[in-house]
């Protein structure tokens, strides 16, 4: 009861010093719409990094590497055949902790389509790639085994191949058939488009305005930016069969003898459950093992360093951020502070009514708390609008940033910040109030 | 029982080396019901009496009884609760809030003994009637004149029911025909049982009551 009755005359005090309060709000206000906007942007740059992981594959990709035999294995080194083919096939049979192993091998390659070449990274693959890569097939098929026992001379290309092979980026050109190498391929299926957020509103934005240039002026200059997507959308993948019979030779040319078995440039497998990931480590170990003979020629190669540094930038980040943010919003305070001891130097006459006909100390200690908090909150709720404000212009200027995402926890957390400020800020003045003498604060003119 | 007893009550300031005896062995029962004005020269001690009989100050020696309580001993917040409970006020300069409008300044009293909303606004128009200004509920202090502003201090200190009613100086600040009026008030109180102690310099005024209580230099005589 005598907590509504504080609030109410919280806002009593706001409405009788309507400039003063409002100046004195701004501070807070400032300093809630700045933690959240940070709140908001820092979420949205994760959510950012997040979908490049995703894209990568994830946490569950697990790649084989090669590497080079240690030291006291020199001697016999031979006996291992490498990363083969044949690890494949064992891991695939034996591992049932993994649920994808993708064999794959790969060459850069000239693609002609007509009178236009480009080089694209061409790979030699089993279906299994579909899914540890994440690709999304948008048109036609994905190739089969069918494709692999007959070594059809298929391929599916990535949306970054018809963006500049063709002359309309979206174009279908399933049944269509592209030059790779010497060699004619048929289309049979188109990945989705990969990009992030930022990109395709930039896309969009483009599209809008101009259509897209063409030709290889604006190729180089899109080329030349490093992103996952670009690696994913600018593919060409053909059955592994087919890849061995026809550029396999090709690659051989050149490079040392690599022995009897097929040697794979990429060994990727999937792991089925995080929870089991350890154990699936394990199980690929033991097997790689065996098909080695023993030769530690391999490592199995984790994101997990990369992800927990991803976490940890991103963790810094809201930490430095949410530092400044806090400090706005201690200046806010100390404002509110400073208000509320003129507000009671200026209401001692009050204070000393209020003893007089009953209050105790801690009444007045109370009322000055609730008042400025009542300011606070107040500040707090204007300050939530400031901010959505704030991200709309953020926006509007630069659109192609990563969208500010507002989380309802930091909707609670910004307005808890602001509510704790205006009691910390009233404690001081509040306890000045309250220690005053009833008389003196009557007597006092 | 007396409803106030003082026995051998000092007050003492200390001003660096200088000691002022406010209050020098002062002895007073005020009984149920009474009509008491407590006269004096300024500096007499008069005001710290009253702020001793108000519990809004606290003795250096000796004891005091309010009702049934011994506040010379008690904590700030006994203190409030006496205050609030046994002890209606009325100032010399009237002491309204001046942003609450009438029935919000009567009813600051009950705010702080926690009564109902419903309940404090019925006692709270029941004392502004006492003091005939059913018709000004809404209105703020400064839309008063002094003399209604001091019936809102009198139906302030009315509406708790308190044991006695403390004024200092009620006319003061008015003109002598309004303040008449205001006697005329405390009169009707008392008539209609209110205890009434009423601190004043002014002979005229302390003649409206029964008993006569002169305070000289710390000390009654």
């Amino acid at each position: 009861m005598k907590f509504l009755m504080g609030i109410g005359e919280g806002f009593r005090e706001i409405r009788a010093h309507k400039f003063r309060s409002f100046l004195t709000m701004l501070g807070v206000v400032l300093g809630v719409a700045s933690l959240l906007a940070m709140f908001a942007l820092t979420e949205g740059i994760a959510t950012g990094y997040r979908e490049v992981m995703s894209q990568m594959g994830g946490l569950e990709r697990v790649k084989v590497r090669v590497e080079p035999v240690p030291a006291h294995q020199e001697s016999i080194r031979e006996l291992s055949p490498g990363r083969t083919y044949k690890d494949a096939l064992a891991l695939r049979m034996n591992a049932p902790l993994l649920s994808w192993v993708s064999p794959e091998l790969d060459l850069y390659l000239a693609v002609r389509r007509g009178d236009k070449a480009e080089t694209f990274e061409v790979i030699g693959i089993e279906e299994d790639y579909l899914h540890t890569e994440r690709h999304n097939l948008e048109y036609g098929r994905f190739l089969t085994d069918i494709d692999r026992r007959d070594h059809n001379r298929v391929c599916v290309i990535g949306r970054g191949v018809i963006e500049r092979l063709w002359e309309d980026p979206e174009a279908v050109p399933l049944g269509e058939s592209v030059r790779i190498g010497n060699e004619f391929f048929r289309i049979v299926g188109i990945f989705q488009r990969y990009e992030s957020e930022r990109d395709k509103k930039k896309r969009e934005l483009r599209a809008k305005e101009a259509p897209p240039a063409q030709g290889p002026g604006a190729k180089t200059g899109k080329r030349s930016r490093w992103s996952t997507f670009r690696f994913k959308n600018d593919v060409v993948v053909v059955p592994i069969t087919t890849f061995t019979t026809v550029f396999k030779n090709t690659k051989q040319a050149g490079t040392p003898d690599e022995g009897a078995e097929l040697k794979l440039d990429d060994l990727n497998v999937q792991v089925a459950d995080l929870n089991m990931f350890e154990e699936a480590l394990a199980q690929i170990r033991q097997i790689l093992m065996v098909t080695h003979r023993g030769i530690e020629d391999f490592s199995v190669e984790t994101r997990q360093e990369m992800f927990d540094e991803m976490n940890a930038a991103m963790r810094n980040l809201h930490m430095s951020f949410g530092i400044i943010a806090g400090i706005s919003l201690l200046v806010g305070g100390i404002g509110i502070m400073n208000i509320m001891l003129a507000s009671i130097s200026e209401r001692i006459r009050e204070i000393g009514i209020r003893r007089a006909v009953g209050a105790r100390s801690g009444d007045i200690f109370g009322q000055i708390v609730i008042e400025s908090t009542v300011l606070a909150a107040l500040g707090g709720v204007a300050g939530l609008g400031a901010a959505l404000l704030l991200m709309k212009l953020l926006v509007a200027i630069s659109p192609v940033q990563n969208r500010p995402v507002v989380h309802m926890s930091a909707v609670i957390m910004s307005l808890t910040f602001a509510v704790g400020v205006g009691v910390l800020a009233g404690l001081y003045p509040a306890w000045r109030a309250a220690k005053l003498s009833p008389i003196e604060a009557l007597r006092y003119e | 029982m007396s409803l106030i007893e003082l026995r051998d009550v000092r007050k003492i300031y200390r001003l660096g080396e200088i000691e002022i005896r406010a209050l020098d062995g002062v002895s007073l029962e005020i009984h149920e019901g009474e009509y008491a004005a407590i006269v004096g020269p300024s500096g007499s001690g008069k005001s710290t009496l009253m702020h001793i009989l108000g519990c809004l100050d606290r003795v250096t020696e000796g004891y005091v009884r309010i009702d049934d309580v011994d506040v010379s001993r008690a904590g700030g917040d006994r203190l409030a609760r006496t205050r609030n409970e046994k002890i209606g006020f009325v100032f010399q300069s009237f002491n309204l809030l001046p942003r609450l409008n009438v029935l919000e300044n009567v009813e600051l009293p009950l705010v702080y003994s926690g009564v109902s909303r419903a309940e404090r606004r019925s006692r709270a128009l029941e004392a502004v009637g006492a003091v005939g200004l059913s018709d000004r509920t809404h209105n703020k202090p400064n839309q008063l004149s002094g003399g209604q502003c001091q019936r809102v201090a009198i139906a302030r200190a009315l509406v708790n029911n308190p044991r006695i009613i403390l004024a200092d100086e009620p006319t003061g600040a008015l003109d002598s025909k309004t303040g008449r009026t205001i006697l005329d008030l405390f009169r009707e109180l008392s008539q209609r049982g209110h205890t009434v102690a009423l601190v004043t310099h002014d002979a005229n005024v302390a003649a409206e009551a029964r008993r006569q209580i002169v305070i000289r230099d710390g000390k009654i005589v």
